[in-house]
């Protein structure tokens, strides 16, 4: 889909930004580009749209050298999103995203009626069309600003630190939101992060740059968190990788052990009779109320009677990763993670230490819940 | 001034009305086609100042010295091409103006932030439909901030004017020294004042429809 030969950019005082790069980008993909600043990650975005012209080799667009489409006309086809949205002042919203339909030609009533499509699907009310964008917040100016790169339906979208400038909760949202509309639309988008964990994110390959301008991994997320190619990208994509890493693997595959999982009826004695600190107390329907220890327990009576301490919380064998049984294990007072069935059932339950052993080896499952939350 | 003159007689303003409407007309030409014509002149080249920037200080140089040349020399250069015409009167304010406009149009064309240049280009705006659609209408509140100056000024120079017989209202400021008579004197500066001040407003107005956007703003979270 887009292609870069061996492309080189110099400039005239001896720097490079962007150094023999050669990179396949399919088609339908959210391809990250990823590193420290001054690594090339923009200037390499900027090239697929002529905003930046390679001193040396190739980029191609479905097969065509874009050195022989003319810019202006190149740039209508390629949705481009920025960092500060850059939202024309002086615009409407409504007529901020049908820019590059009037630029197309579109008729005016043609262009507003797309913008106001395209105002719903980034989840903007319609009252906002007949604004200006400084009546709007910096989380809508930037919805704003993918509608307008939607505007005439572009297969690619360049995404320069589209959602950096934000808050975090912000972000998030707007993260979230993004990757519903992806699932929609399956453009074929290139983004520009400097943040490791929205790469990963975000991304279904990840380009990870160096400064200089040199390509030192481009891979999927999974593996750059398995397996980094050298000490930059372990050190870049951070020390936590390895948690980060269990987002990729399924809930449904940690190894699970029955533990002391007991009705709330039974009496106090059962729980002594094994040799756990705690006990899992469930309902009828297996469905955990809390812990219990068994060093407090009561000379008689049932569990029902004993104070419980709370569970933290389960996850779920159907939707959840290995890094929320990660966190349930953790934040549990018995180190015991609980993992529970769709009718929210105590399946098993596991500890920190068998659930990394259990998923040391599987980096290249597919995404649990997509990793994308 | 003779005893027992009063500043101002009413009366002498009653009689002239009509006079006086029609070289009240006069002045506003007088002071305003020079705005427009030095407007038609700056725009371009401040976009073109904008773009090269070498060009920029050699450019401001050269209006800045022309408006510090006295228009009284001015006159009587261009008197000897044109005459005792309007036209030697509103080239030196044409020129004057410039000193003004050209930087307001640089400084607007500034004032239009990286992002929003970067986003037009990336939208695929040309080059000059990028300035004529883009960058020029953010740049009207600092350009008419400009115009506002280069009007007022213009218009309270053009009394000089008198000097060669072309001085609109002027006219009555040197009548009024002639006959040490003080009420049309009074008048026309009055007059002038008037107009500057009508003429500052008229453009605020025009400001406010021109760039809706510029107003209301609110910083939501």
């Amino acid at each position: 889909m887009i292609r870069f030969d061996a492309v080189s950019k110099n400039y005239p005082n001896g720097t490079t930004a962007v150094d023999e790069l050669s990179l396949e980008l399919a088609e339908g993909g959210l391809t990250v580009l990823v590193g420290p600043s001054g690594c090339g990650k923009t200037t390499t975005l900027r090239m697929v749209n002529r905003m930046v012209e390679p001193t040396a080799g190739t980029v191609s667009l479905r097969g065509q050298d874009i050195r022989e489409v003319n810019a202006p006309e190149l740039r209508r086809g390629i949705g481009y999103v920025i960092q500060h949205a850059g939202l024309f002042p002086h615009r409407t919203i409504l007529d901020n995203i049908a820019t590059v339909p009037l630029l197309l030609g579109w008729s005016r009533k043609k262009a507003r009626a797309r913008a106001a499509e395209l105002l719903e699907l980034v989840g903007l009310p319609s009252e906002m069309a007949k604004r200006y964008p400084n009546q709007l917040s910096g989380g809508q100016q930037q919805r704003v600003g993918v509608a307008r790169a939607l505007g005439a339906d572009p297969p690619v979208l360049l995404m320069d630190e589209p959602f950096s400038a934000v808050d975090p909760i912000v972000r998030a949202e707007l993260q979230a939101e993004f990757i519903r509309l992806q699932k929609e639309l399956h453009k074929t988008i290139v983004f520009v992060t400097h943040d490791i964990d929205e790469a990963i994110k975000l991304g279904d390959k990840i380009a990870v740059f160096r400064t200089g301008g040199k390509l030192a991994q481009f891979d999927t997320p999974e593996r750059l968190l398995a397996d980094p190619a050298d000490d930059f990208v372990a050190d870049f994509v951070g020390h936590d990788r390895g948690i980060r890493r269990l987002s990729f693997v399924n809930a449904a595959d940690v190894p699970l052990r029955d533990g002391p999982v007991l009705a709330a009826t039974s009496p106090v004695a059962s729980a002594r009779t094994g040799d756990e600190p705690w006990v899992l107390v469930v309902d009828d329907g297996r469905r955990p109320l809390g812990w219990a220890a068994v060093a407090d327990l009561p000379e008689s009576g049932t569990l029902a009677d004993v104070p419980l301490a709370p569970l933290g919380h389960t996850f779920s064998l159907v939707g959840d990763s290995a890094r929320a049984a990660l966190d349930s294990a953790l934040l549990s007072p018995a180190r015991l993670a609980v993992g529970v069935d769709a009718h929210g059932a105590v399946v098993g339950v596991a500890d920190a230490h068998e659930l990394s052993a259990g998923t040391g080896g599987t980096a290249d499952a597919t995404r649990a819940d997509g990793g994308k939350r | 001034m003779s005893d027992g003159e009063p500043l101002i007689r009413w009366q002498w303003i009653g009689d002239h009305a009509a006079e006086l409407a029609d070289y009240t007309g006069i002045h506003l030409r007088l002071g305003l086609l020079p705005v427009l014509f030095g407007l038609i002149i700056s725009v371009p080249l401040g976009i073109l100042c904008h773009r090269y920037r070498w060009l920029y200080p050699p450019v401001l140089t050269v209006a800045n010295i022309l408006y510090s040349i006295p228009s009284l020399a001015l006159f009587m250069i261009f008197v000897r091409y044109t005459g005792l015409t309007e036209r030697t009167v509103m080239i030196p304010l044409t020129i004057y103006t410039l000193s003004v406009l050209v930087p307001n149009v640089v400084d607007g064309l500034a004032s239009v932030p990286e992002p929003v240049r970067l986003a037009a280009t990336a939208m695929g705006f040309g080059a000059i439909r990028r300035v004529v659609q883009v960058e020029l209408p953010i740049a009207v509140p600092v350009v008419i901030a400009g115009v506002r100056v280069a009007a007022v000024s213009s218009i309270s120079l053009v009394a000089v004017g008198q000097l060669i017989g072309q001085g609109g209202l002027g006219y009555y400021i040197t009548r009024g020294l002639q006959l040490d008579f003080p009420t049309p004197i009074i008048t026309a500066i009055v007059l002038i004042m008037l107009l500057a001040l009508a003429t500052d407003a008229l453009l605020v107005l025009a400001q406010r429809l021109l760039t809706p956007w510029s107003r209301n703003k609110v910083t939501a979270s």
